[in-house]
C-alpha cells in the first residue's frame, strides 16, 4: 500500500498496478490515476519549480487549472513539456520528468533568485534591461546580452528537437445540441435534448465524465452520485442520437456556433491501436450548445500560499473520493464560505485529521458548524492563515484575528501543525466558452463571481458556470437548457427531474480575497506574480485589467489565469478603490486549454499538398526523369543520361527536337471546356482578340487582361463546334483564369448562356515537335491524314492512335513544325508509348521542361515570368493581339497613363559576352563598374544555355528595351557574385520568320 | 485497344488492413464507370434536362440542391444549380446525352476520363469521410441518391451517398492518387478493405 493511499474507496482499479517514472524514480499507481494522484499517493509533495523564484511547488488542484504541476513527458528523445500532472493519466511505462530546475527537482541553483526577490517584480525585464548603459551595451544590446541567462533561468519546460512520429488526426462532426462538460448539468441537458430526438455530443474533458458526482458524497435519484452517473452514461450511450467523447476539450468557440475540441485518444494507452491517433481534433458544427463547464475553487492570497501541502479543498475533495489519496494526514482548512466544509468532511471520512477550520467570517451557518463538528476539528472563526512553514513541504501555519469588512490583521500569532492547508476563496464559474461567445461577463456581488454574459450565439449555460452551485439547481438547469437547446417548447415543469437533497450550506462566500501580510503572496503561481506586483502595476499607471495583465503577466501561459483571475481583479479593484464589477475581467480567447500543435496540423504533415499527376507520370519516373513541381504537379525536368548534367541534358534534348523529332508531355496545361451559345461571344470580350471569327476545327492563339489592364494570361482555344470551345490556359494559372472567368459570368454578364468546365484531367496532351514530327504522326495515326493541307497549321483533326481516340492539334511552342495530340486521359501512357516507338526510327527523345524552356526562350516565347503581373501587353510586344474592333476585359484600363509611352520596362533578349551563364532575377544596369553596380534599368526573367546559338541567352525585362536593341549593357547579380557585359537584342533570337514552323 | 489506365494501380493493395480487431470497417473500390457525364441547364431549362437524363437513362432525379438517384449501374445527382453528374457503368452516355440536349436546353461533358470514382461503403465510411470533408454526412442531411460537391484540402470531390452506409466519390484523376492514400490512412484506425 502506498503511504498515502486509503485502504479503499475510489473509483481506481486497484487490482491491476501501473508503474511509471518521474525524475527517474519508478513509482507504481492504478489504472485510473493521474499522476498527480498516483505521485500524490506515493507521498511525493515536490513537483516542480516555480517560474521566477525557482520556489518549491506541489499540486494546487486536481484538474485542468492546475498552475504549478506541469511536467514534461518523454516520449523516446520526444518531449513534450508543460502538461499538467492532474490531467495526464498514468500508463505502463510513462516516463515523466519535472521542470525548471537544475540541477535537481529537490537542489535547484536557480532556487538563489527567491533571495533578489524585490528585483525581480513587474515590469523587471523593461525596467532592468532596456535602457542602462554599462560599457558598451546599452539600451537593445544590453538586453540581447542578457536574454540568452534569463530565458535559461526563468521559464516552463523544455521543447524538444525531435520531430514528433505521433499519428494526429482532425474530424468533422455535426450535431443538432453539443453539449460541453458531463457533470450533473451537462448529463440532464444530454438526456433532455436526446429525449427529443435531437442528434447530441457530449464532450467532457476528465477521462471519466461525471463531473463532481464523481467524487461527491450527495445522492441522486435515490443512488450514490457516482453510481447515477454510471446509470446514465449507460443510457446515454445505448442513444443511436448521442456520441460521448472523454477526454475532449472543448478549446474555442467560433462564428456560426462552430467549436473547437481536442479528443487525447491514446495518451493514456500504453500502445495505441493500429491507426489510431495520439489526439484529435474536432470541428464541432452545432445548432445550438449546453454550457456546463462548472466552476473552478479559486484559492486565497496570503503570505507563503505556495508551499507544497496548500491544496485548495475541493482538489483534496476529489483526491479523497475519486482516486483513494489522502493529501494529508494532519489537515487544516482556510476558507471564507461554507461549501469548503464539505471538502473537510469528505477528508476526515477518508482518514484524515482535520486539525483546525480557519474561517475569516466572524459567524458561520449551522450547517457548516455541523460539518465541523463532525470533522471533529476546532473551529476558529474571524481568522485567517498569514503564514506558512516548511521548505519543500509543509509543517505547519500561522494564524491571526482577521477583519473580513477592513482587512486587518491583528492579534497574537497562532501556529497550527499541519502537513496539509486546504483553501477555499469561493467558486469561479467556468465561463471562458461563454465569455469567447458572448457580450462581457457580469458579476455576481453575491456569489462573488463573474457569471456567463449575454449570449452572441445560440447557447444555454446550466449548472455551476450559471451560478448553480448546488447539486439540486445543476440537474433543474440541465434538464431545462437541455430542453431549450433542444427547441422544446413543451413546458413540462420538473417532471423528469432526479430528486438530489436541496444543500444546506451557502455556497456565497465572504468577499475576501487576499491576507495582507508580510511575504510573497502569490496571486498567479504559474507566472509568479504576487500581491505586492499587482499593487506596484497599478501605483505605476496600469489601471485597465488588460494592462494589468500584459504588465505583470498575471493570467498568462499555459493555464491562462484559471486560479488567479478573479483575486487578481479583486487585488486590482481594491488598489484602484473600485468595486470589482467596475474594474471588470479580461476577454477570454482560445484556447481554454493548451493544445497540441500536432493536432491542429493532423494529416497536412510530410507531403502538405496533394501530389497533381499527368497520366504519363509513371512512365517519366520509369524512365529516369527527374522530377520537379510546378505548382501541385510534377512534371520531368529532364531525363538525364548517366554522368550528364542539367544543363548537358537538356542540351541534348533540345538538339534533338531542333535536329528531327523531341516530345514533351503537356498534359498540365489548364483545359477549360466553354459551351453555350454565347461562348465565342464570351471569348471575344474575355481575350483581347477575336474569336467569333475562329472556324471550326481551327485554334487562335490567345491573350488575356486582367481588368487593371494588365496582361493576365496567354494560350490557344480550339473550337470544337459551333458552341464548344476548349481553352488551354498555363499550367500555374489554370485555377486563376477559371476562377476569373467564373466570376465575370456570375456576376457581370448572367446573361451570358455559357458553360465552364475543368477539363484539365480529361486529357493527356503530348507535344511532338521537330522537323520530323509530321513522319512520326504519319507512322501512327490512322482515321485522318495529317498532311499539310489536312491539318495546316492551327488546324484541328480527330483520328485514332492504335485504337485510342485522339485529337491534334497543329500548334507550336518550340519554334518547331509541331502538334499537341491530345487523348482521354486513361490512354495517355499507351498513346504516348505509341508516339514513341513510332519516333523511335528518327531518333525521338522525350525531353523536360528545361529542353522546352530553352525552346521557347530561343523563340521569344513569353510564360509567367514575363507575364508577372506588372507588364502590359505592349510590354511583350504582344500589341498587334489588342483588337480595336471590340471591347474586351482589360481593354478600358490597359492605355491609362503609366501603362504606356517611355520608361516601361519591356521584353529584350539578353546575349551572354563572356560565355558565362545568366541568373533569373539578375539585374541590367549600364555602369561597367561592379563595385558600383547601381542604377538598374531591368532584370532576367528567364534564362538557357541555346543549343541553336551556342550561347548563354535570356529573356530580360529592360527600361525601353526596344530601343536599346543592339547596345550593351552588363548583368549585376551581386547575390550570386557575377557581374558581366552583356548585349540587348530582340526577343526573337531563332528563326524570327517561323519558317521552321511550316515543316 | 488498351484499356483506359486507373490513376490508382501503382497504390493498388487489395486486401485487408488497418485495425482489423472490429473486422473491416470499410470497404474501398474504384467503380471505374466507363461513362460519367456533367449536364448542365440553363436557367430555366432545368426540367428540360431533368428529363432528358431520365429518357437517357432512367433515373428520375429529383429537382432540388443535391438531388439524386442511384442504381447498380446507374446514378445521376447534383453538383450545382443546374447542374448534374451522370454515370454508367457502360460505353456511350455521353453520346446519347449530347442527342437529347440541344446547346439551346443546356451543355454535355465529358468527363469519364477525368474523374475517379471511389467507393466508400461499410458501417465506418461516415466517420472516414468525416475526417477528410466538413460536411454533413448523416442520414437526414445527405439521403440516399444525393450528392454534394466539396473538396479536401485542393482537392475537389464530388460525393453522391449510393446506399445507407455507402458513398461514390468524384475526384479529379490527377489528385486520385494522392487522395487515395489520404483515404486509406484515414481508415486505418477503422480497418479497411480494399477490392
Amino acid at each position: 500500500m502506498s503511504p498515502r493511499r486509503t485502504p479503499d474507496g475510489g473509483r481506481i482499479d486497484r487490482s491491476r498496478q501501473v508503474r511509471f517514472t518521474f525524475d527517474g524514480t519508478s513509482y507504481s499507481g492504478h489504472p485510473g490515476d493521474t499522476l498527480a494522484s498516483a505521485l500524490l499517493a506515493n507521498g511525493v509533495t515536490l513537483f516542480g519549480r516555480s517560474f521566477k523564484y525557482h520556489r518549491p511547488r506541489g499540486v494546487m488542484t486536481a484538474g485542468i487549472d492546475e498552475p504549478n504541476a506541469l511536467v514534461t513527458v518523454l516520449e523516446g528523445d520526444v518531449r513534450e513539456p508543460n502538461i499538467p500532472a492532474t490531467m495526464l493519466e498514468i500508463r505502463d511505462g510513462l516516463t515523466v520528468v519535472s521542470q525548471n530546475r537544475y540541477p535537481s527537482l529537490a537542489f535547484d541553483l536557480g532556487a538563489i533568485n527567491g533571495l533578489a526577490g524585490r528585483l525581480f517584480s513587474a515590469g523587471f525585464y523593461y525596467k532592468t534591461f532596456m535602457g542602462p548603459v554599462i560599457g558598451p551595451l546599452k539600451g537593445t544590446r544590453f538586453w540581447m546580452f542578457c536574454e540568452w541567462f534569463i530565458r535559461r533561468a526563468a521559464g516552463l519546460g523544455r521543447a524538444g528537437h525531435a520531430a514528433d512520429r505521433s499519428r494526429y488526426e482532425r474530424v468533422n462532426a455535426f450535431c443538432d445540441v453539443l453539449v460541453v462538460g458531463a457533470g450533473p448539468a451537462g448529463l440532464m441537458a444530454a438526456r433532455a435534448a436526446a429525449d427529443e430526438g435531437r442528434r447530441v455530443i457530449l464532450a467532457d474533458l476528465d477521462a471519466r465524465p461525471g463531473g463532481s458526482a464523481n467524487w461527491s458524497d450527495e445522492t441522486i435519484d435515490g443512488m450514490a452520485a457516482p453510481e447515477w452517473v454510471a446509470t446514465m452514461l449507460a443510457e446515454l450511450s445505448g442513444r443511436d442520437n448521442v456520441r460521448i467523447l472523454p477526454r475532449t476539450t472543448v478549446w474555442g468557440y467560433y462564428d456560426d456556433n462552430t467549436l473547437a475540441a481536442l479528443e487525447r485518444v491514446t495518451d493514456h494507452k500504453a500502445k495505441p491501436e493500429t491507426g489510431e491517433p495520439r489526439h484529435r481534433t474536432w470541428t464541432i458544427r452545432t445548432g445550438s450548445v449546453v454550457l456546463a463547464t462548472g466552476a473552478l475553487e479559486r484559492p486565497m492570497v496570503f503570505p507563503g500560499n505556495d508551499r507544497p501541502g496548500v491544496m485548495l479543498a475541493a482538489a483534496a475533495e476529489r483526491y479523497a473520493s475519486e482516486f483513494g489519496v489522502l493529501v494529508g494526514e494532519r489537515a487544516v482548512l482556510f476558507t471564507n464560505n461554507d461549501r469548503a466544509y464539505r471538502s473537510a468532511a469528505a477528508l476526515a471520512r477518508a482518514g484524515a485529521k482535520i486539525g483546525t477550520i480557519v474561517d475569516v467570517r466572524d459567524t458561520v451557518s449551522a450547517a457548516a458548524q455541523r460539518l465541523a463538528s463532525e470533522c471533529g476539528a476546532e473551529l476558529l472563526t474571524g481568522r485567517a492563515v498569514v503564514a506558512t512553514e516548511g521548505r519543500s513541504r509543509l509543517t505547519g501555519v500561522t494564524v491571526r484575528a482577521f477583519d473580513a469588512k477592513s482587512g486587518a490583521v491583528s492579534g497574537d500569532a497562532r501556529n497550527l501543525a499541519a502537513d496539509c492547508l486546504l483553501v477555499s476563496g469561493g467558486w469561479s464559474p467556468a465561463l471562458h466558452l461563454a465569455s469567447q461567445a458572448g457580450a462581457k461577463p457580469r458579476w455576481d456581488a453575491a456569489l462573488q463571481a463573474f457569471l456567463p454574459p449575454e449570449p452572441t450565439q445560440n447557447w444555454v449555460a446550466a449548472g455551476a458556470v450559471a451560478g448553480a452551485y448546488t447539486t439540486a439547481e445543476a440537474l433543474r438547469q440541465g434538464l431545462e437548457a437541455g430542453r431549450r437547446a433542444a427547441g422544446s417548447s413543451d413546458d413540462r415543469g420538473e417532471i423528469g427531474i432526479p430528486l438530489a437533497a436541496d444543500d444546506e450550506l451557502d455556497p456565497a462566500p465572504a468577499p475576501v480575497f487576499e491576507i495582507r501580510a508580510d511575504g510573497k503572496a502569490f496571486v498567479d503561481h504559474q507566472h509568479d506574480v504576487t500581491a505586492d506586483d499587482v499593487r506596484l502595476a497599478h501605483r505605476e499607471g496600469f489601471v485597465s485589467v488588460e494592462h494589468l495583465k500584459r504588465y505583470t503577466t498575471l493570467g498568462m501561459a499555459t493555464d491562462q489565469g484559471k486560479t488567479s483571475n478573479v483575486p487578481g481583479m479583486a487585488i486590482m479593484a481594491a488598489a484602484v478603490g473600485k468595486p470589482v464589477e467596475e474594474v471588470g475581467t479580461t476577454r477570454f480567447r482560445p484556447p481554454f486549454a493548451p493544445v497540441s500543435l500536432g493536432s491542429l496540423a493532423a494529416e497536412r504533415h510530410g507531403h502538405l499538398k496533394p501530389e497533381r499527376l499527368t497520366p504519363m507520370h509513371d512512365w517519366h519516373v520509369a524512365g529516369g526523369a527527374t522530377m520537379m513541381t510546378a505548382g501541385l504537379w510534377f512534371r520531368p525536368q529532364v531525363y538525364g543520361q548517366p554522368g550528364e548534367t542539367v544543363e548537358q541534358a537538356y542540351v541534348r534534348e533540345a538538339k534533338a527536337v531542333r535536329g528531327s523529332v523531341g516530345i514533351v508531355d503537356v498534359s498540365t496545361l489548364g483545359k477549360i471546356a466553354v459551351q453555350g451559345p454565347d461562348a465565342a461571344e464570351f471569348l471575344d470580350r474575355v481575350y483581347t482578340n477575336t474569336f467569333s471569327t475562329l472556324p471550326v476545327g481551327k485554334a487562335r492563339y490567345g491573350l488575356m487582361l486582367r481588368e487593371d489592364g494588365f496582361a493576365f494570361d496567354d494560350g490557344t482555344t480550339w473550337r470544337l463546334g459551333e458552341t464548344e470551345f476548349l481553352m488551354t490556359t498555363t499550367t500555374v494559372n489554370a485555377g486563376k483564369v477559371m476562377q476569373h472567368l467564373e466570376y465575370l459570368l456570375d456576376v457581370v454578364w448572367p446573361d451570358l448562356r455559357v458553360h465552364l468546365t475543368s477539363v484539365t484531367d480529361e486529357w493527356a496532351g503530348a507535344a511532338l515537335s521537330g522537323p520530323k514530327a509530321r513522319q512520326v504522326l504519319e507512322a501512327c495515326v490512322t482515321g485522318t491524314a495529317v498532311d499539310d493541307a489536312t491539318l495546316p497549321f492551327m488546324g484541328i483533326v480527330r483520328g485514332e492512335i492504335d485504337g485510342a481516340p485522339v485529337t491534334i492539334c497543329r500548334l507550336s511552342f518550340s519554334g518547331e513544325l509541331a502538334y499537341e495530340i491530345y487523348c482521354g486521359a486513361g490512354y495517355g501512357t499507351h498513346v504516348w508509348e505509341t508516339l514513341i516507338a513510332a519516333g523511335r526510327p528518327f531518333g525521338i527523345v522525350p525531353y523536360g521542361l528545361e529542353a522546352l524552356g530553352a525552346l521557347r526562350i530561343e523563340k521569344g516565347h513569353v510564360t509567367g515570368a514575363e507575364i508577372d503581373g506588372r507588364t502590359t501587353a505592349r510590354d511583350l510586344h504582344l500589341d498587334w493581339m489588342l483588337s480595336k474592333k471590340k471591347p474586351f476585359v482589360g481593354s478600358a484600363m490597359m492605355d491609362r497613363e503609366g501603362m504606356t509611352g517611355p520608361g516601361r520596362l519591356e521584353l529584350v533578349g539578353v546575349v551572354s559576352l563572356d560565355g558565362r551563364p545568366l541568373n533569373g532575377g539578375a539585374h541590367i544596369v549600364e555602369n561597367a563598374n561592379p563595385a558600383a553596380p547601381r542604377d538598374s534599368i531591368g532584370h532576367v526573367t528567364s534564362v538557357c544555355y541555346s543549343p541553336a546559338l551556342r550561347r548563354y541567352i535570356a529573356l530580360a525585362l529592360v527600361e525601353d528595351g526596344k530601343a536599346r536593341r543592339g547596345t550593351r549593357a552588363f548583368v549585376s547579380d551581386p547575390v550570386r557574385n557575377r557581374f558581366g557585359p552583356v548585349e540587348l537584342v530582340s526577343h526573337h533570337f531563332f528563326d524570327p520568320e517561323g519558317k521552321r514552323l511550316h515543316g | 485497344m488498351a484499356e483506359p489506365l486507373s490513376p490508382l494501380q501503382p497504390v493498388w493493395r487489395p486486401g485487408r488492413h488497418g485495425n482489423l480487431s472490429g473486422g473491416a470497417g470499410v470497404v474501398l473500390s474504384e467503380t471505374r464507370p466507363a461513362s460519367i457525364v456533367q449536364v448542365a441547364a440553363w436557367p430555366g431549362s432545368e426540367r428540360a434536362v431533368i428529363a432528358a437524363i431520365r429518357a437517357a437513362t432512367g433515373l428520375a432525379v429529383p429537382d432540388g440542391a443535391g438531388g439524386g438517384v442511384a442504381t447498380a449501374t446507374k446514378a445521376a445527382f447534383g453538383i450545382a444549380p443546374g447542374r448534374f453528374l451522370v454515370v454508367d457503368q457502360a460505353e456511350g452516355l455521353e453520346a446519347e446525352l449530347r442527342g437529347r440536349i440541344d446547346a439551346r436546353t443546356g451543355s454535355v461533358t465529358g468527363l469519364s476520363h477525368g474523374r475517379t470514382a471511389i467507393r466508400v461503403d461499410g458501417p465506418k465510411a461516415e466517420w472516414v469521410l468525416a475526417k477528410l470533408f466538413a460536411i454533413d454526412f448523416g442520414l437526414t442531411a445527405l439521403p440516399a441518391g444525393s450528392g454534394v460537391a466539396t473538396q479536401h484540402h485542393d482537392v475537389l470531390a464530388q460525393i453522391q451517398r449510393t446506399g445507407a452506409v455507402r458513398f461514390d466519390l468524384y475526384v479529379f484523376r490527377s489528385l486520385a492518387r494522392s487522395f487515395w492514400q489520404t483515404l486509406c490512412h484515414s481508415a486505418e484506425d477503422v480497418g479497411y478493405e480494399v477490392i
